[in-house]
């Protein structure tokens, strides 16, 4: 069989993914069709890029695997393209194409490696042939090279910022909501299947990568004024989040803690499954938010809450959600991953002890940074005064797109509400992979509280949680409806002065003191651009600041290599077109080389020549290549 | 039961007090006529009867913001360590927990900052941002440090372990996190240096300038959850980093307690008249005094097991 599919606990459950995702977004996506000029284009691409996940997750060799995976790439690539009108379209797809097919190379190396040239044989044969592979290492490096290109983790997240914006707003959620974790669904099954008694080594990289993309993430999502690439950071950040979670579950598997690896696995799946809900909870969002105002940038927003309370109200819960704040489902995943990180105090391995704080460390102020970009997005948005005449002429989205928007909503509800469940889910599907139970010790005693499954590890109860503060906030406003305090409507105290749009803070002047902490990253570019009056430094009549921020991965590795490439490429061509003597040289010294050390193949190598022969080398080298000074 | 409810009272009761005790005390250390201590009930009442002023320009978040600023602190009261021997804990709480519900309300509280379209929310609600991001990273870290000497993560148990096994053993780590909680308290709560809570000058405000627009009875209600606030690091402060005194008979042990909040309220009164209020920039500086503690904590606690 060239093709070959099978439905496993593991497939399944990304399956289901998949189809949470997508059913909601089925909606929405109808609700903007009447946005969209290519609606044939669109549609075709739309349910192909669908119909290739799931094919993804259901193969089961490597050829079904690389065509569904191809597949879903080139949909995706062509959905960004259905505008291709508007500025920056053309760049980011370009773009996208190259870094998935970047990873697909290695992807493929991979599959070629490890199934031997046989593509069509399954993972249990994959996995006799990786355990006598001789540097199994080497499988891994191709292997994170392939998925972690597609999850867009550090150093190579830099697509993601421009492809995510570029595509239409449904896209956009699948794309970061649902492809990502398809990227994910393949770190899982080819490091649990395939390549499994990993060294601990791997799931320290993991771990250092999953720890480093999601302070990035954080980092250049607080400085983004393009609502949609803002979003895209955050994927980055969030991804990384899973992989701290999957890292922990390599480390403690390879150091024998069985169930402590089941709990950070599960842990990375549970927050898999809530970055979906609020991810794309939030593209849609903020894609109603893009078709009513028909801008990306966040400080033409403002004051949509009044227009758009649908929108607005499943975006803060979206918001609250994934700044990982109690109640919610993002709050719960990442408890658990700090548990499983927390329980690193019982491992023997002093050096990992000790650096494990450090991702700690790192993923506690992520949350920190999400909370502030999050009041950053959420304010500017939807807060305060309308910023523009088009934040001003916003209505709320037709019925299909709300529908789509109040169904993710009670996606990320049910997360919240069924954890219990849905844990069990998990537990489920790595017991069915042969990995150690969770369940049990995560719930010892009913479904009411959580517990990390470490000696003296936390606990925490969801439900009691959600139950006590919607008790305690209708409880207050009930008190406050009772006292019935007399009202009046005001305008803002401005000290004195009227308060209008421009009085208002910016998503600029909001992330001012962060992005001022973390100059030294940033780098930013600032323009300042002041009309004085008559000469004086202080007076004037307008002004205006602008500041932009070029992410050092792209400054430094991506435009460093190019920059390479292009020096190498000069030089060549200078040398072979403008100075040949110079040139017939080199080749002329290359090929002495060759035949002097033919000698050392031939195992006629002695001093003596080796000497005489170097000497003449250099005369030759120094005489015909670089020649007399001028 | 009983005592835990008591607890609960006591320190909503004692939470105006306290930061009417600490204003007094800098007042008197000034050569001031010191207010009174019931200063802040009679603020609160006053508040009370006050008609609300609404902005014009705010939306329906202004209007339910505050109780949601509110009711996580309330929340949080109920999950403290106990406060004398005996008494009943909740123990499906942990320490994240506490820390969730805490940046719950100071998220709700940076909306409403920014809700009324005024500059001066803006400004707060930024700085806040900046300041409690990075308060996050040390706050876990010294929380992961003591649940390691207390050999519990749940904060009702560690509070119990604490006070029947002091970790005299560990007094170098203990004292370290002791020195990041404190810093984290001062951070948390807006006291100078990191935020002056007397100021309406808009170079120097944060908690103040979120809060600038709103009056009557939802003011009452943020000032309310500013006092629960530095009521519930104190009283964290004084379970975790002074447990004695708790074995005694009841109203001893009670008041053993309430001298303690007083001595932390004392603490930072003193700190407050002596030193300058640091510049916004260089607040990091202090926040990573605070990391770098809880840091030093954990791997003396790993290497030197002191």
């Amino acid at each position: 069989m060239p093709f070959a599919f099978k439905i496993d606990p593991l497939s399944l459950l990304f399956v289901f993914l998949i189809l949470l995702g997508a059913i909601p977004n089925l909606f929405y996506s109808q609700g903007y069709l009447s946005h969209i000029r290519r609606k044939a284009h669109y549609l075709i691409h739309y349910f192909t890029f669908i119909f290739s996940m799931i094919g993804v997750v259901t193969a089961a060799n490597g050829l079904s695997f690389l065509l569904f995976w191809e597949l879903m790439s080139l949909a995706s690539w062509q959905l960004i393209l259905t505008e291709p009108e508007e500025e920056g379209v053309i760049p980011a797809a370009r773009f996208y194409f190259f870094m998935t097919h970047f990873g697909f190379i290695f992807l493929l190396l991979f599959f070629l490696l490890i199934s031997d040239g046989n593509l069509e044989s399954g993972f249990a044969q994959m996995h006799n042939i990786a355990a006598h592979f001789a540097y199994p290492t080497l499988l891994f490096f191709l292997l994170i090279l392939g998925f972690l290109s597609k999850a867009g983790v550090v150093p190579l997240h830099v697509w993601l910022p421009y492809a995510h914006p570029a595509a239409p707003s449904p896209v956009s959620a699948l794309m970061s909501g649902v492809m990502l974790k398809v990227a994910i669904y393949g770190m899982f099954r080819f490091m649990l299947d395939v390549l499994y008694p990993w060294p601990l080594e791997w799931g320290i990289l993991i771990l250092v990568l999953g720890a480093l993309s999601s302070l990035v993430g954080v980092l250049y999502a607080l400085s983004e004024h393009d609502i949609k690439a803002l979003l895209a950071n955050h994927s980055i950040e969030n991804i990384g989040i899973i992989l701290i979670g999957f890292g922990m579950g390599m480390i403690f598997d390879a150091l024998g803690l069985g169930i402590l690896s089941s709990f950070a696995f599960i842990a990375a799946l549970f927050h898999t499954f809530n970055h979906m809900s609020f991810k794309s909870l939030l593209f849609m969002g903020a894609g109603s938010v893009l078709h009513e105002t028909h801008t990306k940038n966040i400080e033409k927003y403002g004051g949509l809450i009044k227009s758009m309370p649908i929108t607005a109200l499943s975006f803060l819960l979206a918001s609250v959600s994934i700044s990982a704040l109690p109640p919610t489902n993002g709050f719960l995943s990442e408890w658990m991953i700090f548990q499983s990180l927390l329980s690193s105090n019982t491992i023997s391995d002093m050096s990992l002890k000790l650096a494990i704080p450090f991702a700690v460390f790192a993923l506690a102020l992520t949350g920190g940074l999400a909370i502030a970009c999050f009041v950053k997005a959420y304010g500017i948005n939807f807060l305060g005064l309308h910023r523009s005449a088009n934040a001003r002429h916003a209505k709320e989205v037709n019925s299909l797109m709300r529908l789509g928007m109040l169904t993710m909503s009670g996606v990320v509800i049910s997360l919240m509400l069924l954890a219990p469940a849905f844990i069990h889910l998990f537990d489920k599907v790595l017991v069915a992979d042969g990995r150690v139970g969770a369940y049990d010790a995560i719930f010892p005693f009913g479904i009411w509280n959580m517990h990390s499954v470490a000696i003296n590890g936390g606990v925490v109860s969801p439900l009691i949680l959600l139950i006590s503060l919607l008790g305690v906030t209708l409880l207050l406003a009930w008190a406050y409806r009772k006292l019935e305090p007399k009202r009046r409507l005001y305008r803002t105290w401005a000290c004195g002065y009227r308060t209008g749009v421009r009085t208002q803070y910016s998503a600029t002047g909001f992330a001012g003191p962060i992005r001022r902490f973390f100059s030294w990253l940033y780098k930013p570019k600032e323009h300042l651009r002041k009309e004085s009056l008559a000469g004086h430094e202080s007076k004037f009549d307008s002004s205006s600041y602008d500041v932009h921020v070029k992410p050092l991965f792209e400054r430094s590795l991506y435009e460093g290599t190019a920059r390479l490439a292009n020096w190498i490429s000069y030089w060549v061509y200078r040398l072979a077109h403008f100075e040949q003597t110079r040139y017939a040289a080199m080749i002329f010294n290359l090929m002495i080389l060759v035949l002097f050390s033919y000698r050392i193949f031939a195992h006629q190598f002695s001093w003596a020549t080796f000497a005489l022969e170097s000497v003449v080398m250099v005369i030759s080298i120094k005489v015909l290549i670089i020649g007399d000074k001028r | 039961m009983i005592l835990y409810f008591v607890t609960i009272l006591l320190l909503l009761a004692l939470a105006p007090i306290l930061l009417s005790f600490m204003k007094a005390v800098k007042m008197w250390l000034l050569y001031k006529r010191p207010i009174s201590l019931l200063q802040g009930y009679r603020d609160f009442s006053k508040l009370l009867s006050k008609e609300t002023i609404l902005s014009r320009e705010a939306s329906a978040m202004s209007q339910v913001a505050p109780f949601l600023v509110l009711s996580p602190l309330l929340i949080v009261l109920f999950y403290l360590p106990p406060a004398v021997k005996g008494a009943y804990y909740v123990s499906f709480v942990d320490a994240f927990t506490i820390t969730g519900l805490l940046a719950l309300s100071t998220f709700f509280l940076m909306l409403l900052g920014l809700d009324s379209a005024s500059s001066f929310g803006g400004m707060g609600s930024s700085r806040e941002a900046f300041i409690s991001a990075l308060v996050e990273p040390a706050m876990v870290l010294t929380i992961f440090s003591v649940s390691m000497m207390a050999g519990d993560l749940g904060i009702g148990q560690a509070g119990v372990n604490l006070a029947l096994h002091f970790p005299k053993e560990h007094m170098a780590s203990y004292l370290f996190a002791a020195i990041s909680f404190f810093i984290l308290l001062i951070a948390e709560n807006g006291r100078i240096p990191v935020d002056n809570p007397e100021t309406h000058l808009e170079l120097t405000m944060v908690h103040e300038a979120m809060i600038l627009d709103i009056t009557g009875l939802y003011l009452a209600i943020i000032e309310m959850a500013a006092s629960l606030k530095f009521a519930i690091f104190a009283s964290l402060f004084a379970t975790l980093f002074l447990p004695f005194g708790m074995e005694y008979a009841l109203p001893i042990a009670l008041l053993i307690f309430t001298i303690k909040l007083f001595i932390v309220a004392l603490a930072v009164a003193i700190i407050e008249v002596n030193t300058a209020k640091l510049r916004l920039f260089k607040v990091p500086n202090l926040l990573g005094i605070a990391i770098v503690f809880a840091f030093l904590s954990l791997i003396t606690f790993y290497v030197l097991g002191a």
